[in-house]
């Protein structure tokens, strides 16, 4: 049959009509709606069996139980443990993200050895045996050719069996030169060392006080242990207690309290002089406490036979309202206004250390804060402040030290001061590049991540540049693992067991535990089981001071009969702990609480800020709770909350007050470059209301360089433009701020 | 007088939000997305194309220094009610994929009929509604946390806040199989509500005077976002600060919110 | 070489001269086809929208082709069911274009949808309370009266025209045409509306909602009446813009000024009932919900009052004199400006409906919302664009689209 023009027309028509009238095409429309609902790229999690474990969390020094929620194997869900003392249920942002963190792109999956330069990022994949082999037989060729003292370790927390395993470790190899990562605790710890004569960390009966007198503390912003003090502002709140903020910025506590009083930063010393002041002429301070439980207060000659002044007499001649609103730029009659409302508190207690408490902030500040809470009695009782005894391990042995050890353990540590003094870890970098003192051959950093945490970054690198030998203990691909020689993977605190002592600024003693809640994800080790493989490799003494087979066993013997409380229960808490009577309470020599230690004077003593008249400016770092700014580095959720006038793209956003602004010919969202003695940067401005003229702001936990594409080369690391500034008597880290300037970019 | 609980086992699930406990702290925000499979990229500085179910919003009483004030608003689905259930997203969804459960009160979303015309998100005056941009692509790995009670959802979608439906469906199935009639006050509530660290979310039937929202709503200084328009929220505040009051709708010069004794 | 497929008695340039235009705007279009396919595979990331601005460029070109496509079913109205039997010389284009912007907004809707594929689930899982429900139900019926109503035209090709069968089909459609130009006012007049009442009834967005009759909010009567009015000027804009290109005089002024006239004064009306909406809008219903007029128009870059006087002055009050007058309607000159005023009128409400209404924060609280639509967006604009020049001109090369050209231009 031909098939003319015609009948090809007719064959198509009957043919596309026939396709629509049969099922075909419907089926397929159909079939393809059903595929975009289940496109393989989208994954489809499984079910299973829900379980929950309890556990802590140790992401910061806050100690909150968690429930981890678990289907089969997996995590889905962290959640705060219903019961804990100290959480009570709530849980913070960084919590609830914990899971990123264990399943995260940054974990370090294996031990790892630097091939290329120095944070190149180039590694090669080792054994845990090669590493341990390795890091063994350069230690011991320091060891034998008597520079045992040349090495030096860092760890991310001041207290815990892990740290203290550390430590012992140090101890036992011959080095004395063990730090922490710093924190106001240690400038409190001296003030109540000087002042009460015991040395401990703070404790602080925040829930009991009523009016809360905070010079600058982030009470809000993750101070002390975060979810506890959420829990206590809302108790504050139900009792109509009142919370005053001192500070320059309207933080979120700020934003909080009761009332905000805008002070210039770095005098808040003065004006809780000025208060004391008011209250003494005013007599309105607690007489009582004052004649019977403290020293110092009137003028009294010294040992020497020198006249001193006491508390009283350098308060009445040196900080009236009107000198004190010179220095701090607040009105006189509001101090009378404050002092008399502190008086007249049932339960008033003042706190420092600034934000967060990262830095451990002047001690001259901490103890005129402390004198102010003497002088309304607020110290040692209820409601007050009081030192926690620190938790010494008793059970372990002696370390019996060989030669070699007892020889490098009495050097002078690093930074030049002996055995026992304050941590100075923020003088570390400096001492190494002055060339004094002896140097260091290798560095071991746990669990911190000093590159990205210290004072004055390039500093803090080139210092790193000198040390031949550097090992991060560390789970993430942090700045200092990355800068590593050697990576010994640490398990997540989800993955291994460790007690979790004493949340920052809580009033009892309470120790949780954390478990492993998962099995390891990666070929990473407890480093509190790395600590001990090391020593055995070592031999000798070294080994002898680690009699344990794992750290489990050695917790168990650390933590004793509590062990069976914490397997159960997650967490212990000392019930018989009370305030301690007033016999116990201060062991100064004359037994009293001392307003005039013979260590330091009382008095405000300006932190000596960085910069000249060519910065115009004075720029403080904050803490945020939206943002991780220590070891941990925030992960994707908490980005996420970051609000888009902190980081917009991966520029950070300087906080700055419209009249600055406008003085500056800066409109909000102008690229700057800000540039202080130590560094410059470039960002944006935010202008806020909520900020002191002429003071700008930058928030801590942006401008991470490792990392993942989450959080890395997002915004600008406030550390790579403030140094630190030693206090005169703690040599702790007491910078607040620099002066700085800014121009367009 | 009329009791307002019926027996007939409807409920009015809502939340009542204490904006003086609020701290904007943000972990209701991260506690929602874990809960709900919230996916994230890696820059999501760009607030109009971040899916955040919840979101705290940083209100300013707009005074210069020092005079200024902050106050953090959270802010989940509104579970508008509207009319008889005719919410603003509700009314306008071709397909029927959002939809207002008589049963709950609670506005739903189906992910796999919404095709994606966006219209209930220009419906909702709290933009509450977020649009998948992208693909949700997890890291290698990190899919395992993923929770099988909230599917994840796919690129071209609309979603939202649910009052986390899928913990009411199992607190409705716990209570069936232990022969209870009502569904107990703690047996549902939302993940941001169980996070709060203040305390500041009470989640519960409104309807029902045994729950705590019942009465809390009711306090002084409570209010609604946007009440004018007739959105008739399930969500309420409570603020004890007359700006703030005034900022959660919107007045004419002569007018204000309602005087709190 | 193509002279076999041109209509008799007109005369056509060169098939070269023809195709180097064709080739431009093919890649114009290919430009938008590029562009459509990035949306529909890497998906609506590809624009500049966001979870504010969800309805944006698109949901505007397709509101306002919608509104100047309105030509079609208006000028269908006054010849079918009115008897303005002079507008038989125009309805021809007017029905092309028509189909044009139809085709084009369904093109559009189709892009702008996140899950394409599952387009369909609007007429499936139709929700009935929906006016987006109505708008695609009517939307489609009408497309498909459009094409009814442009298969003739195609049929009346020469070579077509030689087979017998669509000889009679042609002659047979043309027969009925009058159902089907009643069928498609009557559709356009409830998707008009529709389209109108998708912003109307949005009672969370106080700058778009409006009180109404019924379930349907005044902006549902506007918006039929609006695109009734103004649709007939874009018809004749077209038109005025195809003589101007082909150097032809293509329809007699006596029906473009009857045509004009009409349009005139249903602008007139259209316009005082808009002035009445936005002043009891402005003065009874955004007060209620706490709003003043002003609100809408302040502390922004780009909102200011001057775009509802654009829109009402500039854009209704100034053509509609223009086209009511005998004068203004006369000159040539005069009444293509009233045709360029009014089309920039109606695609201004458009905007004002879908783009202010994103912009204007709601929560006091919140900001002011604007947006730049993305290369992609605006090339998937423009590809209707494209694509409607090259239906044009296809059609107009080988149909007889207008009546009066032969006579017009009469052979040499």
């Amino acid at each position: 049959m031909k098939i003319d023009r015609r009948s090809f027309l007719s064959l198509g028509i009957g043919v596309a009509a026939g396709t629509a009238l049969s099922p075909l095409p419907w089926k397929l429309t159909d079939d393809l709606s059903i595929w975009t609902q289940n496109w393989p790229w989208t994954p489809v999690p499984e079910i299973g069996e829900t379980s929950h474990v309890n556990s802590v969390c140790t992401l910061c020094p806050g100690g909150c139980g968690i429930s981890v929620r678990k289907i089969e194997g997996r995590g889905v869900k962290i959640e705060g443990m219903t019961g804990h003392p100290v959480n009570q249920g709530g849980i913070c942002a960084l919590g609830l993200s914990g899971l990123q963190l264990l399943y995260g792109p940054t974990r370090i999956k294996t031990p790892l050895r630097r091939i290329g330069k120095r944070g190149e990022d180039r590694w090669e994949k080792i054994s845990w045996e090669q590493a341990i082999s390795e890091i063994a037989e350069k230690l011991d060729v320091l060891r034998t050719s008597g520079n045992s003292h040349t090495i030096a370790g860092i760890a991310g927390s001041r207290q815990g069996t892990v740290s203290q395993l550390f430590k012992r470790f140090l101890t036992a190899y011959g080095s004395p030169n063990f730090f922490h990562t710093p924190s106001c605790v240690d400038t409190y710890q001296l003030a109540f060392q000087y002042m009460n004569g015991v040395s401990g960390a703070p404790g602080f009966d925040l829930e009991n006080a009523d009016v809360i007198l905070s010079f600058g503390s982030g009470l809000l912003d993750g101070w002390g242990s975060p979810v506890r003090m959420f829990k206590a502002n809302t108790a504050w709140r139900k009792a109509n207690a009142h919370v005053i903020q001192i500070e320059p910025r309207l933080s979120r506590t700020a934003a909080k309290a009761d009332r905000w009083i805008a002070i210039n930063p770095g005098t808040e010393a003065a004006l809780a002089l000025g208060v004391s002041h008011v209250l003494i002429k005013e007599l309105l301070f607690d007489k009582e406490f004052v004649d019977s439980h403290t020293d110092g207060f009137e003028s009294f000659v010294t040992s020497k036979g020198e006249m001193k002044k006491g508390f009283r007499q350098t308060v009445l001649e040196n900080y009236s309202p009107e000198t004190v609103a010179r220095i701090t730029g607040i009105d006189p009659s509001a101090i009378i206004l404050l002092a008399r409302e502190f008086a007249k508190a049932k339960a008033p207690l003042a706190l420092c250390g600034k934000g967060q408490g990262i830095i451990p902030g002047s001690l001259a500040e901490a103890m005129a804060v402390h004198a102010l809470n003497a002088l309304v009695g607020s110290v040692n009782r209820k409601g007050g402040v009081f030192p926690m005894p620190e938790t010494e391990i008793q059970v372990w042995h002696e370390v019996a030290m060989d030669s070699v050890a007892a020889v490098g353990i009495n050097q002078t540590n690093l930074i030049g001061a002996p055995p026992n003094s304050p941590c100075g870890t923020n003088q570390i970098p400096a001492a190494i590049l002055s060339g004094k003192g002896y140097p260091l051959n290798a560095l071991f950093v746990l669990e911190s991540n000093p590159l990205y945490t210290m004072a004055d970054s390039k500093t803090v690198r080139d210092a790193f540049d000198k040390i031949p030998f550097l090992v991060s203990l560390s789970s993430f691909m942090d700045e200092t693992a990355r800068y590593a020689d050697i990576v010994l993977p640490n398990h997540i605190y989800l993955e291994r067991i460790e007690d979790a002592p004493a949340p920052t600024g809580f009033p009892k003693p309470v120790i949780s535990l954390s478990k492993p809640v998962f099995k390891p994800q990666f070929n990473t080790k407890h480093a509190g089981d790395t600590l001990i493989l090391l020593a055995k490799e070592m031999g000798g003494a070294v080994a002898d001071a680690f009699p344990w087979d794992n750290f489990e066993a050695c917790l168990e013997e650390v933590m004793g009969d509590k062990m069976k409380t914490l397997q159960e229960k997650g967490f212990w808490v000392d019930s018989d702990a009370a305030i301690p009577d007033w016999k116990a309470a201060f062991k100064t020599p004359s037994g009293k609480f001392q307003f005039s230690p013979a260590e330091a004077t009382l008095g405000f003593v300006p932190v000596a800020i960085e910069g000249d008249s060519t910065f115009p400016l004075l720029l403080i770092p904050y803490e945020t709770m939206r943002m991780a700014g220590g070891y941990i580095a925030n992960p994707p959720f908490m980005t996420k909350t970051v609000e888009d006038t902190i980081l917009k793209l991966n520029d950070s956003f300087i906080e700055i007050n419209p009249k600055t602004a406008q003085s500056n010919q800066l409109s909000e969202g102008d690229f700057v470059v800000v540039q202080t003695s130590r560094g410059q940067a470039r960002g944006r401005v935010h202008l806020e209301e909520g900020i002191m003229p002429g003071v700008i702001a930058l928030p801590r936990g942006l401008g991470h360089t490792a990392y993942d594409g989450y959080i890395a080369n997002k915004g600008i690391n406030a550390n790579q433009l403030i140094g630190p500034v030693q206090d005169p008597v703690s040599g702790l880290d007491a910078a607040w701020g620099i002066r700085a300037k800014l121009s367009k970019a | 007088m009329k009791q307002e609980h019926g027996g007939n086992g409807t409920r009015k699930y809502g939340m009542v939000i204490d904006l003086d406990l609020c701290t904007g702290c943000g972990s209701c925000m991260v506690a929602c997305m874990a809960e709900n499979n919230v996916p994230f990229r890696e820059d999501e500085t760009d607030k109009l194309k971040s899916i955040t179910w919840m979101r705290v919003y940083k209100l300013t009483n707009g005074k210069p220094y020092p005079e200024t004030d902050i106050c953090y608003l959270p802010r989940p689905c509104q579970h508008c009610e509207g009319s008889h259930g005719h919410s603003p997203c509700v009314s306008v969804c071709p397909a029927t994929a959002t939809d207002y459960d008589s049963q709950t009160g609670i506005v739903s979303q189906i992910y796999t009929r919404c095709f994606g015309c966006r219209y209930c998100m220009a419906a909702c005056p709290y933009h509450a509604r977020y649009f998948n941009w992208y693909d949700p692509i997890w890291p290698e790995g990190m899919e395992k946390y993923l929770n099988p009670n909230v599917s994840p959802r796919m690129r071209g979608v609309v979603e939202k806040c649910s009052f986390c439906f899928h913990r009411y469906q199992a607190a409705k199935d716990k209570a069936y199989l232990d022969g209870q009639k009502e569904i107990e006050e703690d047996a549902y509530q939302t993940a941001c509500t169980q996070a709060c660290p203040a305390g500041a979310i009470t989640f519960g039937d409104l309807d029902n005077p045994d729950h705590a929202v019942h009465k809390l709503k009711k306090q002084p200084g409570a209010f609604r976002l946007l009440e004018r328009l007739g959105t008739n929220t399930k969500v309420y505040y409570v603020s004890s600060r007359e700006w703030v009051r005034r900022a959660g709708d919107n007045y004419l010069k002569t007018e204000g919110p309602k005087k709190v004794v | 070489m193509d002279s076999a497929l041109i209509p008799n008695g007109v005369r056509r340039c060169s098939l070269g001269k023809f195709l180097v235009p064709l080739a431009v705007v093919g890649a114009v279009l290919l430009w938008g086809v590029y562009a459509m396919l990035l949306c529909w595979f890497k998906g609506l990331n590809q624009t500049n929208m966001n979870d504010n601005y969800g309805f944006a460029l698109w949901i505007w070109a397709d509101l306002a082709v919608i509104a100047l496509g309105g030509g079609a079913f208006f000028t269908g109205f006054l010849k079918y069911l009115i008897g303005k039997d002079e507008l038989k010389h125009i309805i021809n284009y007017a029905v092309l274009i028509g189909f044009i912007c139809y085709s084009s907004a369904l093109l559009i809707l189709a892009i702008d949808i996140g899950q394409p594929l599952r387009g369909w689930f609007i007429f499936w899982h139709a929700n009935v309370h929906s006016m987006l429900t109505e708008v695609a139900f009517c939307l489609s019926c009408y497309f498909m009266v459009l094409t009814i109503e442009y298969i003739p035209l195609i049929l009346e090709n020469r070579q077509i025209d030689k087979v017998p069968f669509f000889h009679h089909l042609s002659h047979n459609m043309h027969g009925t045409m009058a159902v089907f130009a009643a069928t498609g006012a009557f559709l356009s007049f409830f998707h008009q509306g529709s389209l109108g009442g998708v912003a109307g009834v949005l009672f969370g967005r106080p700058f778009a909602y409006r009180e109404g009759l019924f379930i349907w909010p005044w902006t549902f009567f506007l918006f039929t009446w609006s695109a009734a009015a103004y649709g007939p000027c874009f018809t004749l804009l077209v038109t005025r813009i195809t003589e101007a290109v082909t150097g032809k005089k293509l329809v007699k002024d006596n029906v473009v000024e009857l045509l004009a006239k009409i349009s005139g004064w249903m602008m007139t009306t259209y316009i005082i009932a808009k002035i009445i909406d936005t002043l009891y809008w402005a003065n009874v219903t955004a007060p209620s919900k706490g709003f003043n007029l002003i609100d809408f128009y302040s502390n922004n870059g780009f909102y200011g009052i001057w775009i509802l006087v654009m829109e009402i002055i500039l854009g209704g009050i100034v053509p509609a004199a223009i086209l009511i007058t005998d004068k203004g309607r006369k000159s040539p000159v005069v009444r293509t400006v009233a045709f360029v005023l009014a089309v920039i009128g109606v695609s201004v409400n458009r905007w004002v409906m879908v783009l202010q209404v994103m912009a204007v924060p709601v929560m006091p609280f919140d900001q002011w919302a604007l947006y730049y639509p993305s290369w992609q967006e605006v090339a998937t604009t423009i590809l209707p664009v494209a694509y409607g020049i090259i239906l044009i001109m296809i059609s107009y090369r080988y149909l007889p689209i207008f009546p009066q050209e032969a006579e017009l231009n009469p052979a040499e």
